[in-house]
């Protein structure tokens, strides 16, 4: 063994450790990072130019806007950043909630205009928060019959909201009916609660259930928030009074300002709300105050840049993704497609698909974490279930298009590219993923809160109902919303499902043939004409990758909102 | 039929098991002499000895193969505080999880023979451990409340057995019972995980005695706490025994010598060496293995 020279060792140049590998390794990882990230920014940068189209308008177009918008909002991101953080994070979350709080008004706008009519809406509300009565009435008068309130629970909802089928006692009460002269119209089978309010022959004004029913529930919601925060009754009423006073000041003015007074109530709902308690909170709390000059510079900007470009005559840029793009439908002139039909088909399949796939994935998942049996024969066959639910996450997205064109247009003979069909199938895909990140949210709720509820008496039930499921919603919630994200871009099963290619009008009911977003990008990128393969599948790609940010974002704020703290 | 026999039997038997133990050299069945013994002699706690509520026999537990408790015969008095100490491992948290029937939810656990809680074989088939534990309430090693108010942690039990009159007087008395209250009145709406840990673990207290249960084991209670969040616990215990028959695990030989009138003493392999009186225990013990663990040879 040879003894080391004194002079090597363990400081200076002549140190024993040699770090070229390491250095080399860590080299190669940062130019593989780098690689895939640099690509893939500067791909959305070219379908966001061909998109916005930036470079068609006026230099001094450009020049007058990045001055009044791009410049001082520049400099203010550069102050906060280094030297106040707080009010960095307060200017990202008002310039990001009226975003996101239009983007929901947009989306019930829709809902309102292709779906549903406002009494329908109200018919249905009501009727489910009736049956929400009964069950907590029933829970309240006779706590004790179990099996009971299953069958309640059940039934309320299926009462006030469906009827009931044909019956012998319905046809005797409308054979009597008829038989005194009297006609009901029930036709033999007993309407709902639902159908009755839809066939009063006075109804409430448009926005006074509105009002009712979307307006002040939120702002009660909000108001509780509030009280709960701040441990101030005043505030969480004051919530509530301010909401309701500025909803009602709307109906009144909108007409003379010429906004629509259903449109107003939703804006008030889901961006004026959130965004007053929180400016509320910054301006009482004192902290970051200085952020909320950013949207305010932000809006300013545009007013002045739009009063300046206007007088001096530029003329603006001429893009595809604009608000002719977003709410007409495709069209065989490049300059008028749109994708707004797709659009609707993309949020209707997603209702369907979160109707479907989050009751019966969560189900799942709390099955297998918090029931199924993890020892003996039981436990092998459970733990080759969850090995293959992982196997069924991978499986190539055209062979759940396969099953769902074999079980759901084959075997039940449902039309052929509806939207319960392309919904099913694409629910069937994302499901393996949303039991995954369910259970993984449920196993990461510590065990000593189970003991904990166990060693109190509690049972499986109500440990689960009251301790697992509270603390775990948050995560099955992310995960639900990002499985959700991964849907809504899915174009194979919709090829295989027999999507339209393009419609040019938007669906109405969950049976009719519809396009997706991701299926109207397809049938573009195959037009003859270049523009449509340039600019107008630009727009379309932008659109859909607008809303999976923002329901990435969503989930991202969820997360971080609910994360435990050690 | 069988269970009115061995509720029947239950006064009565203690008596000739004792008999039949005496002439054996066993020391685990030492338990039932020392508290015959007790009972006739003048021991210093000897007044206050109460019945036996909990009782066990011949109790063996396994986790798959292995066995974690060998035969256990022990009888626990009510209302007074009964201490188990042992070297980590010896089967003492098995033993308080026996009794409640926790060890339930341990798939790989397997419980032999029997243990009576108030007369009753807690194994029978006709018992539910669900509404048996409503009857045995358990304070964990560490302070695990739920991520709620304080309020609803104390209100959780009085919740889930449907109790739902006079919650805000049952929270204000458990959490004044576990001396608690003072520090939380004017904030019972905050999260019980601002607490701090000794705050917490009384918490957990007093979530445990909101629904009046007859018995309350606690695993080690004091173990994650500093000292004076300890002796604030141990202090609450002593009190506590004179509503409630406490069981107290417990590594902290002088913990348990400060608080228990009765010690239980369980050496490596989940045997159950000596059971009696703590200053018995503690002063003279009848077992040379028990002497060296306490005097420190060993453990
Ligand atoms: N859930 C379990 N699964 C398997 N073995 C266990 C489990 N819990 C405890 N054991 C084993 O049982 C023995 C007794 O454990 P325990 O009752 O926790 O001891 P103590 O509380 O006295 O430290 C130990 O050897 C331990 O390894
Ligand atoms: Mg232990």
């Amino acid at each position: 063994m040879a003894t080391r020279e004194p002079e090597t060792g363990w400081h200076g140049e002549n140190s024993d450790v040699n770090h070229l590998r390491g250095r080399a390794f860590e080299a190669t990882c940062l130019a593989a990072t780098a690689f895939g990230l640099v690509s893939v920014m500067l791909l959305l940068l070219f379908v966001a130019n061909d998109a916005f189209r930036p470079f068609s308008a006026d230099a001094g177009w450009l020049a007058t806007y990045a001055a009044t918008v791009v410049v001082p909002l520049a400099a203010l991101a550069v102050y906060y950043y280094r030297l106040d953080e707080p009010a960095g994070e307060v200017a990202y979350v008002t310039s990001g909630l009226p975003v996101v709080g239009l983007l929901l008004t947009g989306g019930f706008a829709v809902l309102f205009i292709e779906l549903l009519s406002v009494l329908e809406w109200f018919a249905l509300l009501i009727s489910l928060v009736v049956a929400g009565g009964l069950i907590v009435a029933h829970g309240r008068l006779r706590p004790k019959a179990a099996l009971e309130r299953l069958g309640v629970v059940f039934l309320s909802p299926v009462i006030t909201v469906f009827g009931l089928p044909p019956t012998r006692f319905n046809w005797f009460v409308t054979d009597a009916a008829a038989a005194l002269g009297l006609d009901f119209g029930l036709y033999y089978r007993v309407i709902s609660l639902r159908e009755a309010i839809m066939l009063l022959p006075f109804v409430p004004t448009d926005w006074a259930m509105l009002l009712l029913t979307l307006v002040l529930p939120v702002a009660g919601a909000a108001g509780w928030f509030v009280k709960q925060r701040r441990e101030s009754r005043r505030d969480g009423l004051a919530v509530v009074g301010m909401t309701t006073a500025v909803a009602v000041l709307g109906v009144v003015a909108g007409p003379l300002l010429g906004i629509g007074t259903d449109v107003w109530l939703l804006i008030v709902t889901f961006a004026v709300l959130p965004l007053g308690v929180y400016v509320e909170g910054v301006i009482r709390r004192g902290e970051g105050v200085c952020g909320l000059a950013f949207p305010v510079v932000a809006v300013l900007g545009v007013v002045v840049g739009g009063v300046v470009t206007g007088a001096l005559g530029f003329a603006g840029p001429d893009p595809w993704l604009d608000w002719g793009f977003l709410t007409s439908a495709t069209s065989r002139t490049a300059a008028d497609a749109g994708i707004y039909p797709a659009m609707v088909g993309s949020v209707m399949m997603i209702i369907v698909i979160v109707l479907t796939t989050f009751p019966v994935g969560v189900g799942a998942a709390i099955y297998l974490e918090e029931y199924a049996p993890s020892q003996g024969l039981m436990g092998k066959f459970v733990t080759l279930i969850e090995i293959n639910i992982g196997n069924l996450a991978g499986v190539p997205s055209v062979v759940y298009g396969l099953l769902g064109l074999a079980l759901f247009i084959r075997v039940l003979q449902w039309p052929q590219g509806s939207i319960i069909v392309a919904g099913l199938a694409v629910g069937l895909l994302i499901l393996p993923i949303v039991i995954i990140s369910a259970q993984e949210a449920i196993r990461s709720v510590p065990d000593s809160f189970r003991q904990a509820s166990y060693g109190m008496g509690a049972t499986r039930w109500q440990t689960i109902r009251q301790v697992v499921l509270p603390e775990a919603l948050p995560g099955i919630l992310t995960g639900t919303i990002l499985a959700l994200g991964r849907a809504i871009g899915e174009t194979a099963p919709l090829l295989m499902i027999g999507a339209a290619a393009s419609v040019r009008l938007a669906p109405n009911s969950f049976f009719d043939v519809a396009s997706m977003m991701p299926r109207q990008i397809f049938s573009w990128s195959s037009e003859l004409d270049p523009s449509f393969r340039h600019g107008v599948l630009a727009a379309g790609v932008i659109t859909l990758l607008a809303v999976l940010l923002v329901m990435n974002a969503t989930a991202i704020v969820i997360r971080n909102r609910y994360q435990r703290t050690g | 039929m069988t269970e009115n026999e061995m509720t029947s039997n239950d006064s009565t038997e203690p008596t000739p098991t004792t008999e039949t133990a005496a002439s054996s050299p066993d020391p685990s069945g030492d338990p039932l002499i020392e508290q015959s013994i007790d009972v006739e002699g003048t021991g210093d706690t000897a007044g206050e000895t109460g019945e036996p509520v909990i009782e066990s026999r011949d109790l063996n537990v396994f986790y798959g193969e292995t066995q974690a408790l060998q035969g256990i015969d022990l009888a626990i008095p009510e209302k007074q505080v009964t201490a188990m100490i042992g070297p980590s491992g010896c089967g003492k948290s098995t033993f308080l999880r026996c009794i409640n029937r926790m060890n339930d939810l341990i798939d790989a656990a397997r419980v032999e023979g029997d243990l009576y809680f108030e007369g009753k074989n807690v194994y029978d088939a006709d018992v539910d451990p669900v509404a048996l534990r409503r009857r045995i309430g358990m304070v964990f090693q560490h302070p695990n409340p739920f991520p709620k108010s304080i309020y609803d942690n104390v209100a959780y039990g009085l919740r889930i057995q449907d109790q739902t009159e006079d919650i805000d007087e049952k929270v204000e008395t458990a959490l004044k019972r576990a001396a608690l209250w003072d520090e939380v009145k004017d904030q019972l709406d905050k999260s019980a995980l601002d607490l701090s840990g000794g705050q917490q673990q009384r918490l957990c207290i007093a979530r445990a005695i909101a629904v009046d249960p007859d018995v309350i084991l606690m695993d080690e209670p004091a173990s994650a706490l500093d000292p004076i969040a300890t002796s604030k616990i141990e202090d609450l215990i002593e009190e506590l025994a004179e509503e409630f028959t406490v069981v107290i695990v417990t590594h902290n030989m002088q913990q348990a010598a400060r608080i228990s009138d009765k010690t239980a003493v369980f050496l490596t392999g989940g045997e159950l060496v000596e059971f009696d009186d703590t200053d018995k225990i503690f002063e003279n013990p009848e077992s040379q293995r028990v002497e060296d663990y306490i005097t420190g040879k060993f453990g």
